[in-house]
């Protein structure tokens, strides 16, 4: 799989995640979901994904997961509209 | 600026009593100066905490800078009309220096940057080592990352699913047991792996540490997921002239250690001789001459701390590389495992990057979400990792004592003649 | 502006030539100015890779070492110290340096921090640097510079009288305590961490400033579970700890909260999700099943709906006997001796009476060299409960996982009052 196929993949097992609810996915799942890559390479596709504005990382307080920009609970969680 | 808005902060004050340095004293005496509203709007958060015994804050997803998955951390603040000036109040993580040593030019510009872009808050330093910037609103973080690799040549640190920031002891810049060049691994090793520092490669976090000597003043046995102690293999190099110094009162024990209770006249043998562990030291009275059985010591520093003008650590150095240190969340608290006993680690440290990247291949495709490496080797075994993952001959110093029950897995492959029988054949010798 | 932009370049040259190792010179980064506008002209919101470096590092470390320790660097012979906090290094070349070092509150402002630039470029020509924990060190090379700048020090006060460099940490007393941020700036802490802190320190500082403990005593801190700090392997620590569940705003929760995510975070699988009716309306949220718990407070980073502090519940845990040096006897874990104290703020005064209690009974009992934990093993736990007066209960009984290796599996105790609490009804 060359790297822009790759990225294409990641793209997509984000998307399936999305459609189930899921807006933020982490490096580990988007590897089990793509078992044939080597997990270093999806995690420098991922990264380089980030890179291009294509995802996003989201912080847990300990770890990092990725999403699609503007996609879900966002950046500023903890300033939600008092208006929603 | 327009006048700041003091709060009434009776409890917080009190902290301003005491001889210790008081942290109260100083960001009052510096939100005064500097005519900072977010100084004032702090203490009052934490006069409302001292009353409500809970803590006003709130946390952000924001985890870096553009392309960075770490570095940052997203706070707002609970109480946004109350104490708007904090409302947004995230840290940057600043990679501090090897050994921590810096120049006041540098720290200044630092200073002036952080008065100008936040709250003016650091905290020198942060547990794992970084320098924590304190506070500072969304729009601010760019320009503060580009403030500090512009204008300084200075870095984030690690936060997330990283490698976190490295940290090691004072090293061979000022302490004569450093049996390794610490400072010069720390910065080889956070330079060649900025990568995996800066963006998220991992199922957790990932930890150096590296102490000079087992003393391991970094407490790197507790804390990294793989920690570099320095060590030596042969003799204790030995000064009679000043052991005998030492006995005669005419040189301090521990180097002044406990100068401040009278414990009597230094005894060699009480404190030196039965203290050490490995039971290998004899002092001769009548020759007036000690005597090491270097066979037999376990390296625990004790006998060159006590007398450190008589006792250097022996000539033949290196490192003890140990794996798995963890805090207690979530299988319990681990210490660090024996992995290489002994390594000359030789500059430009080729052969220890590859080796880490072999350890990090197999978490990556092994790990579970949020699982330590410490973790994942009890889950398949200390054996298994040895043999199966890294390579390494499995030795007694990997273990305390060896397993105490038989249940050992075997493999097939190591049974003559496989696990395939013939029960038929069996029946002939045996009859049902 | 735009010759600002172009010196930053030009430096910049000089430091991509070097790959950023400057050794003999320091990087002349540090001697240009500030300016205040500059990353706003090199920073575009629209094309955020434009202008970006990235993975520099930390700046080598090689260009802030003093020319002494550059010389000496690696040829140490040996130290002395002289007086607490006074530490005298003697190298094979013969050279002499004092490291003098201070005890800092670790939260701080740049104001105290340039004060700190402005001792060092006063005695030791800008050069300092901080230890593991918290403490900042000067070092000087002559007697008289050491005399003038220990003076100098000492009379450097905060308004409300508290020094700003006390000197210490030393040898066989008690150094500063490793920390975390507390309600200065976390969001799952149980307690706060500088107060504490300060309160501690404040009643311990003849310990800090003096040699006449048994051994070096380490404290530390964390306000809660996730324990940034290094507690658990400390002589005497303090863990702050939650005691009740998170709560559960179902108004509010599937407006501020994904539900899947706040599922994944908690550790121990303690969250479903879950349907309610609030006015006729179905709002979907979550339950947690309390007794798997163990407040750790992850979900509330994930879901502000979620609150998990709780004024009452909350509180302090004490840990001894742990180290992490391999001196004399092998690194070890702290262990739990007050499971519980509440939050007194300001000034925290049960913890502080205990700490001080257990620290003062260690000093009278144990022998020279003994840390905590080796005290307490050579005299037995139970003795320790005796000693120092601390009510044991069963929440001092392990029952986590491995919990069985603290269990006692031989005849082999001490008759202290304990045994005769035991009473067996029939
Ligand atoms: C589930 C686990 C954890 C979570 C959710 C967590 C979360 C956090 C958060 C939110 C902060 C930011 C505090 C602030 O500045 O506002 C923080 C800081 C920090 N954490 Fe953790 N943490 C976890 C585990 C750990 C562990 C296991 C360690 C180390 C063993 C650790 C080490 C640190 C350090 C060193 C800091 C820097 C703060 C300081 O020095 O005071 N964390 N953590
Ligand atoms: C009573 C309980 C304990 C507390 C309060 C505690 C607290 C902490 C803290 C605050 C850290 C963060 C250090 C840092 O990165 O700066 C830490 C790290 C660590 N602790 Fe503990 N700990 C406890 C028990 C243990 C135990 C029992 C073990 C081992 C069996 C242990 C092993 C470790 C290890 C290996 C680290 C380094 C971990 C890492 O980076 O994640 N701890 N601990
Ligand atoms: C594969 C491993 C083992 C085998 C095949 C084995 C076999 C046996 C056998 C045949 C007996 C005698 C039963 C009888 O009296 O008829 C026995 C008893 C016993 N075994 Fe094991 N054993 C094994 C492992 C262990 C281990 C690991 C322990 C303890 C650590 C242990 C502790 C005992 C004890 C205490 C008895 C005496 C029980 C009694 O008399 O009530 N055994 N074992
Ligand atoms: C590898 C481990 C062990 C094996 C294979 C083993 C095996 C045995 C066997 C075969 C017996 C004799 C049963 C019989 O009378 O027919 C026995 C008895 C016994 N074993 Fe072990 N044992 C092991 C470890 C231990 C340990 C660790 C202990 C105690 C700490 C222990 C305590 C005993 C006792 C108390 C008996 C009964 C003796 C008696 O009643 O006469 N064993 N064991
Ligand atoms: S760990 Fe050893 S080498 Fe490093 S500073 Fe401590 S005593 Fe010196
Ligand atoms: S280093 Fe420790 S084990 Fe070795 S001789 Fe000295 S006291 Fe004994
Ligand atoms: S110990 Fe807990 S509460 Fe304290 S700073 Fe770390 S994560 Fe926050
Ligand atoms: S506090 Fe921790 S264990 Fe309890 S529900 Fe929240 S995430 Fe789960």
């Amino acid at each position: 799989m060359d790297k822009e196929e790759l990225k294409q993949k990641i793209l997509e097992v984000i998307e399936a995640r999305v459609k189930k609810g899921k807006s933020k996915v982490y490096l580990k799942d988007i590897q089990r979901d793509i078992p044939d890559a080597k997990a270093r390479d999806i995690k420098k596709a991922a990264n380089e994904l980030v890179q291009e504005g294509k995802l996003e990382y989201f912080s847990t307080g300990s770890t990092v997961m990725f999403g699609l920009p503007g996609v879900g609970m966002g950046l500023e969680a903890g300033s939600e509209d008092p208006n929603k | 600026m327009s006048e700041v808005k003091k709060h009434d902060t009776p409890m917080v004050d009190e902290l301003k009593k005491g001889p210790w340095p008081s942290f109260v004293d100083d960001i009052y005496t510096y939100g005064e100066k500097h005519k900072k509203q977010a100084c004032f709007d702090i203490m009052g958060q934490l006069e409302l905490s001292y009353k409500h015994k809970e803590t006003h804050w709130k946390h952000g997803g924001i985890v870096g800078v553009f392309g960075y998955g770490g570095g940052v951390i997203g706070r707002y603040s609970d109480q946004q009309d109350k104490f708007p000036a904090i409302w947004a109040f995230h840290t940057l993580r600043v990679h501090h220096t090897a050994g921590k040593w810096y120049h006041t030019s540098a720290l200044r510009k630092l200073c002036e940057m952080w008065d100008h872009r936040g709250s003016g808050l650091v905290n020198f330093h942060g547990s794992t080592g970084d320098l924590v910037l304190i506070g500072t609103t969304t729009e601010q973080l760019e320009p503060t990352f580009f403030d500090l690799t512009h204008q300084l040549h200075w870095d984030l640190g690690g936060s997330g699913s990283n490698l976190r920031s490295p940290a090691c002891c004072m090293g061979k810049s000022l302490c004569e047991w450093c049996l390794y060049d610490v400072q010069d691994l720390d910065y080889e090793l956070t330079m060649h792996f900025q990568d995996e520092l800066h963006r998220p490669a991992f199922p957790y976090k990932f930890k150096f540490k590296f102490s000079g000597c087992p003393l391991d003043c970094v407490a790197a046995i507790a804390r990294a997921d793989l920690s570099f102690i320095g060590i030596w293999r042969d003799e204790i190099q030995i000064d009679q002239e000043a052991v005998r110094a030492y006995v005669n009162g005419e040189l301090k024990p521990n180097a002044g250690a406990f100068s401040d209770r009278d414990w009597g006249p230094f005894d060699i043998q009480k404190e030196v001789i039965e203290r050490c562990p490995g039971k290998c030291m004899y002092w001769d009275e009548k020759e007036q001459k000690l005597y090491i059985n270097n066979e037999d010591c376990v390296k625990c520093m004790h006998c060159i701390a006590v007398m450190p003008e008589a006792l250097k650590p022996g000539k033949d150095r290196g490192v003890c590389l140990l794996i798995g240190a963890k805090a207690p969340i979530l299988e319990g608290a681990q210490l660090s495992t024996v992995l290489v006993p002994f390594w000359r680690p030789e500059p430009p440290y080729d052969d220890i990057k590859e080796f880490i990247y072999k350890i990090w291949d197999f978490w990556m495709e092994n790990g579970k979400n949020r699982e330590r490496i410490g973790e994942l080797i009890q889950r398949i075994g200390l054996n298994r990792f040895l043999t199966e993952v890294v390579g390494i001959k499995p030795i007694p110093q990997h273990v305390r004592v060896p397993r105490d029950n038989p249940y050992i897995f075997w493999k097939e492959e190591e049974v003559p003649g496989g696990w395939q029988r013939d029960i038929k054949e069996f029946r002939k010798r045996h009859p049902a | 502006m735009a010759d600002v932009v172009e010196r930053l370049k030009e430096l910049w040259g000089k430091y991509d030539e070097l790959e950023g190792k400057f050794k003999d010179e320091m990087d002349p980064i540090y001697q240009e100015p500030y300016y205040p506008d500059a990353a706003e002209k090199l920073y575009n919101p629209d094309k955020p890779m434009q202008n970006r470096v990235t993975d520099i590092g930390p700046p080598y470390y090689w260009q802030f070492l003093p020319p002494v320790v550059k010389k000496n660097y690696g040829q140490w012979k040996s130290h002395e110290i002289i007086q607490p906090g006074v530490i005298k290094r003697v190298a094979e070349s013969g050279d002499v340096i004092y490291v003098v070092r201070c005890g800092t509150p670790r939260l701080e402002t740049t104001d105290y921090i340039r004060e700190i630039c402005e001792i060092a470029d006063k005695y030791c020509d800008g050069y300092v640097r901080w230890t593991t924990r918290n403490n900042v060190e000067f070092i000087v090379d002559s007697e008289e510079k050491l005399k003038a700048l220990l003076e100098d020090l000492k009379n450097r006060k905060h308004p409300g009288g508290s020094y700003k460099f006390p000197i210490g940490g030393t040898g066989a007393g008690v150094s500063n305590i490793v920390h975390t941020q507390g309600w200065i700036h976390c969001h799952t802490p149980a307690i706060d961490a500088s107060g504490v802190v300060k309160s501690i320190m404040d009643e311990l500082f003849e310990y800090f400033g003096s040699h006449k403990l048994p051994a070096k005593t380490r404290l530390a801190l964390a306000c809660c579970l996730n324990m940034c700090g290094a507690v658990h392997c400390s002589d005497i620590a303090i863990v702050g700890i939650h005691r009740k569940p998170p709560m559960v705003e179902d108004e509010r929760l599937q407006h501020v909260c994904e539900i899947p995510l706040v599922i994944a975070a908690c550790p121990l699988g303690a969250i479903k999700p879950a349907t309610v009716e609030i006015d006729g309306q179905k709002k979907k949220t979550v339950r947690v099943n309390a007794s798997r718990c163990m407040f750790c407070g992850n979900c509330y980073t994930m879901c502000p709906a979620m609150p998990i502090a709780d004024g009452e519940g909350d509180g302090i845990a004490i840990v001894v006997g742990g180290k992490v040096s391999n001196r004399i006897s092998a690194p070890k874990f702290s262990r739990v001796v007050i499971p519980y104290i509440p939050n007194e703020p300001p000034r925290w005064p049960t913890t502080v009476k205990w700490i001080k209690k257990i620290l003062e009974t260690y000093a009278e009992h144990a022998n020279k060299y003994e840390r905590v934990g080796d005290w307490i093993e050579r005299i037995g736990w139970e003795k320790f409960f005796e000693l120092t007066e601390i009510p044991f209960t069963e929440k001092s009984i392990d029952d986590y996982r491995l919990a069985y290796t603290t269990y006692r599996t031989t005849t082999h105790f001490k008759f202290t009052k304990h045994v005769d609490e035991v009473k067996i009804e029939v």
